[in-house]
């Protein structure tokens, strides 16, 4: 049996309700397209049943412990194919082991959805810093961004409460997805967004741009110099969407 | 003289601020009610310099003009330097116009000192109060105290500031008069304690009513120049054990000293700022701080300094073999706690994973223990899992860190090889 759901959170539920009922471990629960022609047949739709995943997430807070609630949220959102297959095994155990579970970070269904978890975690805390907007004409503030994992609704609430009287928009770029945050009702929505040409930016934006690169270039020690540690500490990777590193 | 833009201001007083070394904004939880910005409990970096320290922080000087002389300092007096003065708006304007494009967590202000302390107190309450009150920003600041500035200037600042420091540079009086002749070790430490008090009765009013604004939410920080007097280390960690317990002092930072000015008065270094010993200090003070080390422990009147090639939790455990190995599966958490190779997180995983069943040395290093060195030091279901009876002079050998000391500590290879986890405690002292 091959799950394939919506890549919601709700429907990823929906397929481990499923599942369950069956008393059967599938192949593969997965939101993609199938890469072989051959398995097309066995693939099932899951179509997504809120009240179904309401009441399997209502168990799962009823018996798992806080931590593992956590664990299991932020695993989900990592960018790894086949994550849904080892959340899976974690959410049986943890839901036949209940409050115990939490003690159980050395079982071998554990360790990885924890390795995720701590994945994701740490790209969430990481971008937190690492999100750099830009003013555009119209005063909207805008990021790119090029995250690993699927991060943008885990970082949301942090950049509502921090730029509450912002119009602003984070974009991840390598899935075409976004938040949009409107100051006005204290709202964030998810939205499609592909940008094909330049931006138009604000007045003042390339003056900020200049200060910040300036301000960043006097940073650093000379005594000091270690481009190692910078990159240890900040990968190439990660340096793409920022101002400092953008020169001509 | 044509006036100068900001930019130029801007590079001239970020230069003449960034050898200070606190660049935490952490522990300080602002919540912001609809202005813009709040303070995230737990710190967050922006960017990494090219001597691989974090950003975090606008850092940088209301002014570079200084009545004083130190000896050890770029503004000194008699530098014969441009100097230059940021109005308080214009210091709101910059911290704005980086925030808002979360360039940074928020303001480091700190500055020379303009006319007399009082006035240069002032200005800086005016840059505060201006982001505060017609920004309505609530994200980070932090704002150096000018010693010798009237109590009550201080009083009003913490109200405003995240966290406050008084620097105190030098580690003894003697290198004070010396070194800061115009600075007395009176002036400097009565603002420490002014806040000290503060922040402890704050706390205390606040628990009855939330309406009274905090005072230094953050705490206060200090820091010391590392190699520009004499002082041991012995003398150093028991200041810094005596700040952090009477003082109610949150970080103490360490800043090896470079030499900017030729003066006959500071030691003859020939660019090589002592890096290492800056790096073993924050290595000895986290121990303090976080795993429950006295600074008696770590130091003595025998062994004054600090071993340079090895870290100071592995020369205690060298010097107190006889209380290992633990058993990981009985041993209580002060006791993980002073395994080499054993952080705090880990200590408190091991606690919780042992309640499941009974550990193996494979499940602690699941657990994020780094066994390369915990394995001379720990059992786990009585077995050990090292080639060889813990003794110190086998052990001194195996523990001592390749990487260092090296002849020039400016190489970029200080921090490579195997000591990947000794990399990040360079930049929080994290062991
Ligand atoms: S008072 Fe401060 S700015 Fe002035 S010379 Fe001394 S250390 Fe430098």
């Amino acid at each position: 049996m091959i799950l394939r759901y919506d890549g919601t959170f709700a429907g990823f539920l929906t397929a481990v309700a499923l599942a369950r009922e069956r008393s059967a471990e599938p192949e593969a629960i997965t939101d993609r397209e199938p890469e072989q022609q051959g398995l097309f047949a066995a693939v099932e739709e899951v179509e997504t049943d809120r009240d179904r995943a309401g009441e399997l997430y209502q168990l799962i807070r009823r018996t798992l412990p806080a931590g593992a609630v956590q664990t299991l949220r932020y695993a989900f959102h990592a960018g790894e194919p086949g994550r849904e297959i080892l959340l899976f095994r974690y959410l049986q155990l943890g839901l036949t082991t209940g409050p115990r579970f939490g003690a159980m970070l050395a079982h071998e269904a554990v360790i990885p959805v924890w390795k995720l978890a701590r994945a994701v975690g740490r790209e969430a805390h990481r971008y937190k810093g690492l999100v750099r907007f830009r003013q555009l004409e119209g005063d909207v503030w805008y990021a790119a961004m090029e995250p690993d994992h699927r991060i943008l609704p885990l970082i949301a609430p942090h950049f509502a409460a921090r730029f509450a009287d912002q119009r602003w928009i984070i974009h991840d770029r390598r899935r075409n997805e976004a938040v949009a945050f409107d100051p006005a009702r204290r709202e964030w929505a998810d939205i499609p967004l592909e940008v094909t040409g330049p931006l138009p930016l604000s007045a003042g934006e390339e003056l900020f741009r200049d200060l910040w690169q300036r301000y960043f270039d006097r940073l650093s020690i000379a005594e000091r110099h270690n481009p190692k540690l910078q990159r240890q500490n900040l990968p190439l990777k990660h340096r793409r969407h920022l101002p400092e590193f953008e020169r001509e | 003289m044509p006036e100068l833009s900001l930019a130029e201001k801007l590079e001239i007083l970020a230069d003449g601020a960034k050898y200070d070394v606190s660049c935490a904004s952490s522990g300080s939880s602002r919540r912001n009610k609809g202005g813009i910005g709040n303070a995230a409990q737990c710190g967050i970096c922006h960017s990494w310099t090219a001597d691989g320290r974090c950003v975090s922080l606008l850092k940088i000087l209301l002014t570079n003009a200084c009545i004083y002389d130190c000896a050890y300092c770029v503004n000194r007096r008699s530098n014969d330097t441009r100097r230059v003065l940021l109005t308080p708006a214009e210091v709101a304007e910059l911290t704005i116009g980086f925030y808002r494009r979360n360039a940074i967590e928020g303001l480091f202000l700190s500055t020379g000192v303009v006319k007399d302390p009082d006035h240069t107190m002032e200005l800086l309450i005016e840059a505060t109060s201006i982001l505060r009150e017609e920004h309505r920003f609530n994200g980070y600041i932090h704002v150096k105290v000018v010693p010798g500035a009237d109590l009550l200037l201080v009083d009003r600042l913490g109200r405003l500031a995240d966290r406050v420091s008084v620097n105190m540079e030098l580690p003894s009086r003697e290198s004070l008069q010396l070194l800061a002749p115009d600075k007395s070790r009176e002036a400097i430490v009565a603002p420490m304690k002014r806040v000290g008090e503060l922040i402890v009765q704050t706390k205390e009013e606040r628990k009855v009513s939330r309406k009274i604004p905090p005072f230094a939410p953050a705490g206060q920080s200090t820091q010391l120049i590392i190699g520009a007097s004499g002082e041991s280390d012995l003398q150093i960690v028991s200041l810094a054990a005596g700040l952090y317990g009477r003082l109610s002092m949150k970080r103490v930072y360490y800043s090896a000293f470079i030499p900017v000015n030729t003066d006959t008065r500071l030691p003859s270094v020939v660019g090589t700022p002592p890096l290492v010993r800056e790096h073993r200090l924050y290595q000895a003070d986290w121990l303090m701080r976080y795993y429950g080390f006295a600074a008696g422990e770590l130091l003595d009147e025998e062994h004054p300094n600090l071993d340079l090639s090895l870290d100071p939790k592995a020369g205690w455990a060298l010097r107190n073999l006889h209380l290992f190995p633990v058993e990981v599966n009985r041993a209580p958490l002060e006791l993980l706690l002073r395994v080499p190779g054993i952080g705090v997180r880990s200590a408190q995983r091991i606690v919780g994973a042992r309640r499941g069943g009974h550990l193996s040395l494979d499940d602690l290093a699941l657990l994020g223990v780094v066994m390369k060195r915990a394995r001379y030091f720990v059992t786990a279901r009585g077995r050990f899992g090292a080639d060889m009876t813990p003794d110190a002079a086998g052990l001194q050998a195996r523990l001592t860190e390749r990487t260092t000391p090296r002849p020039r500590w400016s190489q970029p290879s200080l921090f490579d090889g195997a000591n990947a986890i000794d990399i990040r405690s360079t930049i929080t002292g994290e062991l």
